[in-house]
């Protein structure tokens, strides 16, 4: 309960006010915490909730367990194949995860560790590059996965292909990785010279263990990334089954005609959600202290 | 570092990643500059009626819905980013205050971060509902009249109010981790020291606390205003393709989904030069403001000579 | 002023209930405007007896004098003290006026007044001149002083400096020792000066605290606890080169080293450790050790002599004796021994006999 690792003098006035600042300090927490977690209670309970349950006004706040309406995820599995998206989307994370981090791993290595002609140079490029909007990109990529034949008469290869190929390396996850290369003493690779090792036996047997907590991260931000990804996929996909949660959760309640079934579209929000919570949940300490870490330039 | 120029292996361990990076990274941005001086390029034909240096542009600032893109766009950045900044800070300055239970707070603020921004945009859409939200409800109890926020012919300032809500919440996560670290990595001896020298909280906060992590402010508040520019998903999430309440479509458009409205009309002659042009201006506008933070923070950030 | 300890007691508690008892009834008392040197080996609870004096630490138990005052549940800021941190602490994003000022600008002095007080404490520091530099573009011993002055320009009365030299190059060490001692004497504040290097603290005190796992093990003036350890542990951790030891016996009011007399004692017979200090040799035709020379090393106007143990072939000690005896490596000499360089210890105990 103590509010520092510093102590205080403990006679009673100071005590008194160390307690009231901790309370106040605890209650804003309490306050904004409500406000963090509002919308995920409000989505698993509508997701609960019967259609005449949701139509009540004013809403009823709690619902007793027992009174759950699960049929509401099934309903919601009818309106789109939203088990189908998933997948699709699993796949395409994999996939471009992969791709990301071998890619990644070797151009970090290249930069951290190797002399080349123009090194700083192709660096400094490919740092200001990080600068410019994604959407600029976007038009062009498009034509390309046009030109390609990716898009026209559509197969799920191709379809995986154009959602994959252009995230298959990251400036940014190059930048941060090279970073971490980096310190990594000079010493170990002279040494591993000395004993003859290859370059790329070092990279592989010292540098990528002893950076692997930075390669967690990025395979996390890199995963999580594609679980968010709106944009590019509703370009590329032509056929509804090929789709990404994203795309088909927007897609599936976006009737504007009819009225919208509260209850299945947070039943809807909520499979699309859970998968990453658990995620979460269970890499918890990885994920935050590599995101803490990647928001601070090195 | 070392001696000897190993070039031909350290452009073998570059080639996947360069190869990616020349064909969707390098190539566009050539790409974009040289679409955005062709008059009504007609990609399906692959043909154009010459060059021009100001026309796309044109049509990019005669676009109907710009004004009011980039009004939505300039709202959103400079409304939601201090905002969130200045929330995060405190959150993760009483966070690390706390010793018992700063894990549990820590994984319920950190939620934002890992959730699907459509999912939790419908859900921010549900609970600003007129007659079946919390929102009201919530103001119900302290006598206030329901607010169509949301809802069938919505204003415009109640629908903004509504996603600048949502963006807020949805930014905070990243900041206060990151945030919070950088309290964690300032040496405690600096607050030994200023204790023993009789220095009041707020000052320890304002001349200790505030500098030594100004730095990490900086770099959180730059990356925020570049990545607010580009809002949009936020917008699809909460309100649909629509990108406005029902009756009042568009009217939350931003500089982002034009560009894609754009796209989406790639087949019109002009259409991906307009496109172009638009997310050029884009750049542009992020540039001059990330120009002006930079000059402004200059003086009072503090960098330490070393470096963490 | 004068500081006292009264059975100062400090434990950690850890979250897994293991507790560590860093400082144990510790019972002090430093005379006004002296330097003490607060010395023993890394660990030993240096830094929380510091602590506990500047407040920063709360005791578990005890209390802390100054002068009359109790003040053992005065917050830090009120006790007055200037605390010079090991790796110096100085505010990276201020200037060194800045930093000097700073506890001025708590205690509201006026800003002319401060700025005159804080140059003249540079001065006396001797970085009067750098006045305007950020800490990152001083060197170790710059930082040092800046350190020393923010400590000293709200005039404590107590300085507290734990390790403050640990970071210096060796020659700067001794530079800045000097140093210390030197603005010491000039405003006569009552300092307490912690460190774990013995010969730092025996040349910059008036008298050390020796402490071991929390535990006082002596006090007194440097020369005194060298001549006269309370301890073998106190004879240990004092002397370059250290101390020799020796298991050795008591038998019929008899010092014994294997089958030599080395003295008389009033002792009851037990098993007991002989400790000499390598200049506590004398080269003699009838002492009572005898011993081969593995090695000999001869610097100016002493030899250093490193001898087999006469009672265990494998343990080797040292003798520093006059160079005017001329000896060679695979000599056997006999030695004799000044009574005043030998003490005898409890085996059992390490208490001095
Ligand atoms: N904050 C703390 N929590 C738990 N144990 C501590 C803490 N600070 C010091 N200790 C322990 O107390 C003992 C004394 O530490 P310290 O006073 O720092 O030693 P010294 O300064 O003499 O090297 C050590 O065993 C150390 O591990
Ligand atoms: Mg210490």
């Amino acid at each position: 309960m103590v509010l520092d690792t510093v102590m205080y003098g403990d006679e009673k006035q100071n005590r008194r006010k160390a307690r009231i600042r901790f309370s106040l300090v605890l209650t804003m927490l309490i306050l904004f915490g409500i406000f963090v977690v509002i919308p995920f209670y409000w989505m698993i309970l509508t997701a609960f909730k019967t259609e005449a349950q949701v139509l009540t006004s004013p809403p009823i706040l709690w619902l007793n367990p027992v009174n759950w309406q699960f049929s509401n995820f099934a309903t919601a599995m009818d309106t789109a194949p939203f088990l189908r998206y998933m997948a699709n989307t699993v796949l395409v994370s994999s996939i471009s995860t992969v791709g990301t981090v071998i890619t990644t791993v070797f151009a970090a290595f290249a930069f951290a560790r190797l002399n080349f002609n123009g090194r700083d140079f192709l660096f400094m490029i490919l740092i200001s590059t990080m600068m410019i909007p994604g959407e600029i990109f976007v038009i062009t990529n498009f034509l390309t996965v046009v030109e390609l034949g990716w898009i026209q008469n559509q197969t799920y290869m191709n379809a995986i292909l154009a959602m994959t190929l252009p995230f298959m390396t990251s400036i940014f996850y190059i930048f941060f990785l090279r970073q971490s290369f980096r310190q990594i003493p000079d010493e170990l690779y002279y040494a591993a010279k000395v004993d003859g090792t290859t370059d790329l036996k070092y990279l592989f047997k010292i540098m990528v263990p002893i950076a692997l907590p930075t390669i967690i991260t990025i395979t996390i931000l890199n995963a999580m990334g594609t679980w968010n990804a709106y944009i590019w996929p509703r370009l590329v996909t032509q056929q509804q089954e090929f789709r990404l949660v994203s795309n088909g959760l927007r897609d599936a309640f976006s009737n504007i005609a009819g009225r919208i079934l509260y209850n299945e579209q947070m039943a809807a929000a909520l499979l699309v959600t859970f998968p990453l919570l658990v995620v979460f949940l269970l890499l918890k300490k990885y994920i935050i202290r590599g995101v803490s870490r990647s928001g601070i330039k090195g | 570092m070392l001696e000897d120029k190993s070039n031909v292996k350290a452009w073998f361990y570059l080639a996947p990643a360069l190869f990616l990076l020349t064909i969707f990274i390098f190539y566009p941005i050539f790409n974009a500059l040289f679409l955005v001086f062709l008059r009504d390029y007609n990609y399906l034909q692959g043909t154009w009626e010459g060059f021009t240096l100001f026309e796309n542009f044109l049509y990019v600032f005669r676009n109907q819905n710009f004004t009011q893109a980039l009004t939505n766009t300039m709202i959103i950045t400079f409304v939601s980013v201090p905002i969130s900044v200045i929330i995060a800070l405190l959150i993760s300055v009483w966070l690390n205050s706390v010793l018992k239970l700063r894990g549990f707070f820590q994984t319920i603020f950190f939620l934002p971060y890992v959730t699907n921004a459509i999912a939790i945009g419908m859900a921010f859409a549900f609970l600003f509902n007129q007659n079946y939200g919390l929102i009201n409800t919530m103001l119900g109890w302290v006598g206030l009249n329901p607010v169509n926020w949301v809802g069938l012919g919505a204003t415009w300032g109640n629908a903004m109010f509504s996603l600048l809500v949502y963006v807020v919440w949805a930014s905070l996560a990243f900041k206060i981790m990151v945030f919070l670290s950088g309290l964690q990595n300032i040496d405690k001896q600096y607050y030994d020291a200023a204790r023993v020298d009789s220095t009041k909280r707020y000052r320890i906060f304002r001349r200790i606390t505030i500098p030594l992590l100004s730095p990490m402010i900086f770099y959180i508040t730059i990356t925020s205003f570049i990545g607010a520019f580009k809002a949009y998903t936020q917008v699809i999430g909460m309100f649909g393709v629509r990108l406005g309440p029902p009756g009042n479509d568009k009217s939350l458009i931003t500089i982002v989904a034009l560009v894609y409205d754009a796209l989406d009309r790639s087949g019109v002659p002009g259409a991906l030069s307009e496109a172009a042009a638009t997310a050029i201006v884009l750049f542009l506008i992020t540039l001059v403001f990330t120009l002006i933070n930079m000059q402004v923070s200059k003086n009072r950030v503090h960098y330490s000579g070393g470096g963490k | 002023m004068e500081i006292r300890l009264e059975n100062l007691t400090k434990v950690f508690t850890n979250k897994k209930t293991t507790n560590t008892l860093a400082v144990d009834q510790l019972d002090v008392t430093i005379p006004s405007g002296k330097l003490i040197g607060l010395l023993g080996p890394s660990g030993c609870g240096k830094s929380t007896t510091l602590y506990m004096i500047s407040g920063l630490l709360k005791p578990t138990e005890g209390s802390i004098y100054f002068g009359d005052d109790d003040v053992t549940t005065v917050p830090p800021e009120e006790r007055g003290i200037g605390l010079v941190f090991q790796n110096y602490a100085l505010y990276p994003h201020m200037t060194v006026l800045q930093n000097i000022m700073f506890p001025l600008e708590n205690l509201k002095v006026p800003k002319e007044e401060a700025m005159e007080r804080a140059q003249k404490i540079a001065d006396l520091v001797g970085i009067g001149e750098l006045m305007s530099r950020k800490p990152a573009q001083l060197s170790g011993g710059q930082q040092q002083r800046v350190a020393i002055a923010r400590a000293l320009v709200k005039e404590p009365r107590v300085l507290l400096l734990d390790e403050p030299l640990s970071n210096l190059d060796a020659r700067l060490r001794l530079q800045t020792r000097e140093e210390i001692r030197r603005i010491q004497r000039e405003t006569g504040i009552t300092t307490i000066f912690v460190t774990h290097d013995q010969e730092e603290a025996m040349s910059i005190s008036d008298e050390i605290i020796l402490m071991d796992f929390g535990v006082k093990q002596q006090m007194g003036a440097p020369q005194n606890v060298y001549d006269e350890p309370a301890n073998l542990f106190a004879a240990k951790f004092l002397g370059t080169p250290p101390i020799n030891l020796f298991d050795g016996k008591i038998s019929a009011k008899k010092i014994k080293l294997g089958q030599s007399v080395l003295g008389e004692t009033k002792e009851s017979p037990k098993d007991i450790v002989i400790g000499i200090r390598p200049e506590g040799f004398i080269v003699q035709k009838e002492g009572p050790i005898q011993a081969d020379v593995e090695f000999v090393e001869t610097i100016g106007r002493d030899t250093t002599l490193i001898m087999i143990d006469p009672t265990d072939e494998t343990k080797r000690f040292r003798a520093i004796v006059d160079s005017d005896h001329k000896i060679e490596a695979g000599q056997s000499i006999a030695l004799n021994i000044k009574p005043h360089k030998m003490y005898i210890f409890n085996q059992q105990t390490g208490e001095r006999l």
